[in-house]
C-alpha cells in the first residue's frame, strides 16, 4: 500500500505523476476496487517487500459498470513485466473475455526484468503470463474494449502491450521505444510522435486527464442513455457552410453542434488529418462519426492515411456496436504523385471493405461535395447489402464524376490552355462550372433519388435519431471481427 | 425462323471481333500490346471460353452505353473455372464493362471461381450517361453487385487476379486495388487520379508513369509482381492460380543437400536459396519482393501442396521487420489463412524496428513497436491455417511472434522447429531444446523439408467452407 511506500509516492509526485495504485483508485468507482495478487512479490519469499510485483491489478467498477483495470508500478523495479505480473494481467484478460468487461491498462515499465526467471521467448507452449497477455489482447480485440494508457516510459514488451490495446491514450510527457540490444542502449521518442503516425488515440496532458479520458471512453461501451440534450450551437448549424462553395470551413465545428452537447471525444487527431473520427452521443445513444475535414491541409480528399484512419474505426465502431454517422464533404480520393507514392491505390479500398463488412447501422449527410469514388468511401455504395440505412443530402450538395472545375478542365482543356491569362483560364473554368451547378444541385440530386431525401440542416438531428431509436443496441453471442490495430 | 433475324445476330457478333476492327487492332499492335480477345485467348485453355454480353456494348439506337469497352469470359485455366475479363482501351477508353463484369463477380461468388482480369483504362469517363456529372443514384445496382463492393465481398472468398498492362486510373485503379495480386508490366501504372484530373487537381503535368508508374508501385508496395508484357503476365497469372490446387507430388531440389551450407552461423546471407532448398524444385513464386525486402512472402510447393513462405531475410536490413515489412507479413498471413495455404515461417531476425523520418528528409531506424507490428500479431493469433516454424538463428524480442504467432493459445505453429546453429539468450539449439522445450525438435537441416512434408498429410486443406473467414486487407 502507498502509505507503507513513503519515498515511492514521494517519487511518481515529484516526477509529476500518480502512483499506480492512486491511478487505479481515481479511474474506479470509489470502494469498488477488487483487487487480484496483492501479495504476489518478486520471489515467493514471505520478506520479499517488491509491491505486488510492479503490478497493481483487479476489478472494479466504472460508472457503476464491470472493468478489470491494472497499472505498472514503476517504482517497483522500474515497472518491468516478469512472469508472476503477467500472469495477473492474463487473469483480468480473462475475466474480461469471459464476461466482456473493458480492460484498462496504465503501462509505464522497461519490458522484460533482466534475470525474471521466465525462460526467454520463443517458448513452443508456453501457458505462462507474459504470453497470454498479448495472446490476451490480440483475443480481446472486437470483443471487449481493450485501452493502454502510456504514462511514463513503455520500452518492449510494455510498448507490444500498448500497441495491441483498441484505443491507446498517453501522456504528453510519456515515451515509447525499445532497448537495443546490441548497442546497450535505449532507444524513446516522445509519445506524439508515435501518435502522428497513427499508434495513439488520443494525447492528454497528465494522469489525471488520461484517467478522464478513459471514464469517458468508457461510458461510450458501458452506458447509454435514454435522451440528450442538443448542444446550444445546433440551432446554428446551418450556418457554418459558407455561401461560398469553394472556402473551406472547420468540420469540427458541425460534429459538435451535431452531437447531444459536451458529448464529443476526438480519436486519432494527430494524424490523418483530413479524416476526424470521434465517439460521440446523439439523444443519449452512443454513436461514431466520421467525418471529412475541409480545413486540412488536403481539403479532405481522402489519403492513404484518412483511409486507413476511417477503415479501422469503421471497425470499431462495428464490434463495439455503436451506430455511424458520416458527414461527407470531400473532393474525392487524393490524388497526384504524392498520394500515390503514398499508396492510395491499394489503401483507398480499406474504407471501402470495412463499410461492406460491417453490420452496425450508417447514417450519412453529404454536406457538400464528394467526387469521384469519394462519396463511396464515406457511405459504401449505392447497391448492396451496405447502404446506408439513412442517406441524407444538405442543400449544398454537389457530385459527380469529378468537381465541376475539374470537369472544365477536360472539356474545356482546349481554350484553358489556349486562353492568354491565368485570369482568363480561371474565368472559362468558372464560366463552365456555373452552368453545370444545376446538374449537380440538391434538388436534381433528390429529384434522381440519388438520396433518401434533401433536408434542411436543422432537421438533421431529429431525422437520424428518430431512424436511430428504431435500431436498439445489440450485441451479438461472439465477436465479429478484431480491430485492425493499423 | 427469319433468316434476317439470325443474321443480324451474327453480324453484330462478328463486328466484335478483332477482324472487323483492323484500326483498333493496329492500334494496339503499334503499342506493342495484345487485344483484349488475345489476353483471353493466351490466358484460357482453347476452346474452354464462354463469352458473355458479347453485343451488349450499344443502346437500340447504337449509342455507346458503359457496359462496353471489354470483353468478359468465364473458362477455365488448365482445368480450373475461372472468370477472365478484359478492358478494351480501343472502346472508348475502357468503359468498365460494369453491367458483365458485375454479372460475372455473382457468378465467382455463387461458385468460387477465381477471376483474373485486365484492368487498363481511364475510369469514369467525364460525361458517363449514368453517373456522369450527375448523382450516384440509390439503389442502382447495375447487376447484382455495383462493381466495387462485389471486389470486397470477393476478397477472401475467391481468388482475385489483376494484370495492369497500361495506364490504370481512379475506377480501374481501384479493381486493381481490391485485387488479391497484382501483377503489372513494367511501363504501365496504377492511380486513383489520371493526369488530367491531376493537371485540373493541382495543376502539375505529369505523364501516366511519371505520376504513378508501376516501376514506384513496386518498391512502394502497390503491386505484387512487375513482369516484362502481357504475355509473361498471363504466364505469372497462370502460375498463380495453379497454386489454388494441391498437386499430387513433388521433388526436391537439387540443392536440397547442400541446405545447411547457405547459413552461416552469422552474418547476412540470401533466404532465397534456403527456401529453394526446402520446397519442391521449381516451384517458388515470390510476391512482393522489392518491397519491404527484409521479409520473403511466396507461394512455392512441398510435395505438391501448396504452401505460403514467409521468411526472414537477412541480406537485407539484418533481417529486421519494419512497419511495411509487418504489414507485409499481415497480409500474407491473410491471404493464406482464407485459401488454406498452410505456411511456413522461416525465421532469423533481430526483432521489430521502426523507421523514423524527420522533417529534413533522414530516416532513423529505430528498434521499436508499431501498430504495424501489432496488426501482423494479430493476423496470426487469427488464422486457423497451420503454421509451420522453422528458426535458423535468431528470433529475438517480439521478432519470432510477428513472423510465427504467439507462444501460447491458439497461434501456436503446428510444429516448431529449430536449427542447430539457433540461438537463443546464451544457449544452442540443443540446450535449448532440452532445457526450455523451445521447438518440438531441433532439426538437421536437411531433415526441414521431410519432418515438414510428413506432418502436411495430417492437416488435410480446408477449402470447403459455407461462408468466407475473411477479408484479405488491401494493405
Amino acid at each position: 500500500m502507498d502509505e507503507q511506500r513513503p519515498e515511492a509516492v514521494a517519487a511518481a509526485h515529484v516526477a509529476g505523476n500518480l502512483t499506480a495504485r492512486e491511478r487505479i483508485g481515481l479511474l474506479l468507482d470509489p470502494e469498488s476496487f477488487v483487487e487480484y495478487g496483492v501479495l504476489a512479490g518478486e520471489t515467493s519469499s514471505p520478506t520479499d517487500n517488491q509491491a505486488a510485483d510492479g503490478l497493481v491489478a483487479g476489478a472494479g467498477l466504472v460508472s457503476g459498470r464491470p472493468v478489470v483495470a491494472a497499472s505498472y508500478d514503476r517504482s517497483v523495479r522500474r515497472g518491468t513485466q516478469t512472469d508472476r505480473n503477467q500472469r495477473k494481467l492474463s487473469r483480468l484478460v480473462y475475466l474480461a473475455n469471459s464476461h466482456r468487461w473493458p480492460f484498462v491498462c496504465f503501462v509505464d515499465g522497461d519490458g522484460t526484468r533482466p534475470g525474471d526467471p521466465l525462460p526467454a521467448p520463443p517458448i513452443v507452449v508456453a501457458p505462462r503470463g507474459r504470453w497470454e497477455v498479448y495472446e490476451g489482447l490480440a483475443e480481446l480485440s472486437g470483443w471487449a474494449p481493450t485501452i493502454a494508457v502510456v504514462c511514463g516510459r513503455a520500452l518492449d514488451g510494455n510498448a507490444g502491450m500498448a500497441m495491441l490495446a483498441d484505443c491507446v491514450i498517453a501522456t504528453r510527457n510519456a515515451t515509447l521505444g525499445a532497448r537495443d540490444m546490441s548497442a546497450g542502449s535505449v532507444v524513446e521518442r516522445p509519445v506524439a510522435e508515435y501518435a502522428s503516425r497513427g499508434h495513439i488515440d488520443l494525447l492528454v496532458d497528465d494522469d489525471a486527464g488520461a484517467i478522464a479520458a478513459v471514464r469517458q471512453y468508457l461510458a461510450y461501451y458501458l452506458v447509454e442513455a435514454s435522451s440528450g440534450t442538443p448542444s446550444p450551437a445546433y440551432d446554428t448549424i446551418d450556418s457554418i457552410i459558407p455561401e461560398n462553395r469553394r472556402r473551406a470551413y472547420d468540420m469540427r465545428k458541425i460534429i459538435s453542434a451535431f452531437a447531444d452537447a459536451d458529448s464529443v471525444l476526438e480519436l486519432g487527431a494527430a494524424w490523418g488529418r483530413s479524416m476526424i473520427t470521434v465517439l460521440a452521443r446523439l439523444g443519449g445513444r452512443s454513436i461514431g462519426i466520421f467525418a471529412n475535414q475541409p480545413s486540412s491541409l488536403r481539403a479532405g480528399a481522402i489519403d492513404a492515411e484518412a483511409a486507413d484512419k476511417a477503415a479501422r474505426f469503421i471497425e470499431l465502431c462495428d464490434a463495439y456496436e455503436f451506430p455511424l454517422v458520416a458527414f461527407i464533404d470531400n473532393p474525392g480520393y487524393m490524388v497526384g504523385p504524392e498520394a500515390e507514392r503514398e499508396g492510395i491505390a491499394r489503401h483507398h479500398a480499406r474504407p471501402l471493405s470495412a463499410l461492406h463488412h460491417r453490420t452496425v447501422p450508417l447514417y450519412s449527410v453529404q454536406l457538400r461535395k464528394a467526387y469521384g469514388l469519394g462519396p463511396y468511401a464515406m457511405s459504401g455504395f449505392g447497391s448492396s447489402r451496405v447502404m446506408p440505412d439513412l442517406r441524407l443530402a444538405w442543400p449544398s450538395v454537389e457530385s459527380g464524376g469529378m468537381s465541376l472545375e475539374g470537369a472544365a478542365y477536360l472539356v474545356k482543356r482546349r481554350e484553358i490552355l489556349a486562353a492568354e491569362t491565368p485570369e482568363e483560364a480561371r474565368a472559362i473554368r468558372d464560366a463552365y462550372a456555373e452552368s453545370m451547378r444545376d446538374a449537380a444541385s440538391g434538388l436534381r440530386a433528390g429529384r434522381a433519388f440519388a438520396f433518401d431525401d434533401i433536408i434542411h440542416p436543422l432537421e438533421t438531428r431529429a431525422r437520424i435519431l428518430s431512424m436511430l431509436e428504431r435500431v436498439p443496441r445489440s450485441f451479438g453471442a461472439s465477436k465479429k471481427h478484431p480491430i485492425d490495430p493499423r | 425462323m427469319d433468316q434476317k433475324l439470325i443474321d443480324a445476330v451474327i453480324a453484330a457478333r462478328g463486328a466484335q471481333l478483332d477482324a472487323a476492327r483492323p484500326d483498333a487492332v493496329a492500334r494496339v499492335r503499334a503499342g506493342g500490346k495484345m487485344t483484349a480477345r488475345e489476353r483471353m485467348a493466351a490466358l484460357l485453355d482453347p476452346g474452354s471460353e464462354v463469352e458473355f454480353g458479347a453485343i451488349a456494348a450499344q443502346t437500340a439506337d447504337g449509342e455507346w452505353v458503359p457496359e462496353a469497352g471489354g470483353v468478359d469470359f468465364v473458362g477455365t485455366i488448365d482445368g480450373q473455372t475461372v472468370i477472365a475479363s478484359s478492358t478494351d482501351y480501343t472502346d472508348h477508353g475502357g468503359g468498365y464493362g460494369a453491367g458483365r463484369l458485375a454479372r460475372l463477380f455473382a457468378l465467382a461468388l455463387e461458385h468460387r471461381w477465381p477471376i483474373v482480369f485486365f484492368v487498363d483504362g481511364g475510369g469514369s469517363r467525364a460525361r458517363h450517361p449514368r453517373v456522369g456529372l450527375g448523382h450516384v443514384e440509390l439503389n442502382g445496382a447495375i447487376g447484382r453487385f455495383n462493381l466495387f463492393d462485389g471486389m470486397a465481398e470477393l476478397s477472401g472468398w475467391v481468388p482475385t487476379v489483376a494484370i495492369v498492362s497500361g495506364p490504370s486510373f481512379a475506377g480501374h485503379a481501384s479493381l486493381a486495388g481490391f485485387s488479391d495480386v497484382v501483377i503489372a508490366t513494367g511501363g504501365s501504372s496504377i492511380g486513383m487520379g489520371g493526369p488530367p484530373m491531376v493537371e485540373a487537381a493541382l495543376g502539375k503535368r505529369l505523364t501516366a508513369s511519371e505520376l504513378a508508374g508501376v516501376e514506384m508501385h513496386q518498391s512502394t508496395g502497390g503491386i505484387d509482381l512487375l513482369v516484362e508484357d502481357e504475355a509473361e503476365a498471363i504466364g505469372a497469372a497462370r502460375r498463380y492460380l495453379a497454386y489454388y490446387r494441391d498437386g499430387p507430388s513433388g521433388s526436391p531440389s537439387s540443392k536440397a543437400e547442400d541446405i545447411a551450407r547457405l547459413v552461416p552461423a552469422d552474418g547476412p546471407y540470401d533466404v532465397r536459396p534456403v527456401i529453394e532448398a526446402m520446397v519442391d524444385v521449381g516451384s517458388m513464386l515470390e510476391l512482393r519482393p522489392i518491397f519491404a525486402a527484409s521479409v520473403v512472402t511466396a507461394f512455392a510447393r512441398m510435395n505438391g501442396r501448396s504452401v505460403g513462405i514467409l521468411a526472414s531475410q537477412p541480406v537485407v536490413a539484418d533481417g529486421a521487420i519494419d512497419e511495411d515489412a509487418a504489414t507485409k507479413i499481415a497480409r500474407f498471413v491473410e491471404l493464406c489463412d482464407v485459401y488454406a495455404y498452410p505456411i511456413v515461417s522461416i525465421v532469423d531476425t533481430p526483432g521489430c524496428v521502426i523507421r523514423w523520418t524527420a522533417a529534413d528528409g533522414s530516416v532513423a531506424i529505430e528498434p521499436g513497436v508499431s501498430r504495424w507490428h501489432a496488426r501482423a500479431l494479430m493476423a496470426h493469433h487469427h488464422r486457423t491455417v497451420p503454421l509451420f516454424s522453422v528458426q535458423l538463428r535468431r528470433g529475438d524480442g517480439l521478432g519470432s511472434a510477428v513472423m510465427g504467432g504467439f507462444a501460447s493459445g491458439r497461434s501456436v505453429p503446428i510444429l516448431c522447429l529449430a536449427w542447430p546453429i539457433v540461438q537463443i539468450g546464451s544457449d544452442d539449439g540443443f540446450a535449448a531444446v532440452h532445457n526450455h522445450n523451445a521447438f518440438d525438435d531441433v532439426v538437421v537441416p536437411m531433415e526441414t523439408r521431410e519432418r515438414i512434408i510428413r506432418m502436411l498429410p495430417h492437416l488435410p486443406r480446408r477449402l470447403e467452407r459455407s461462408e468466407k473467414k475473411h477479408t484479405v486487407d488491401t494493405w
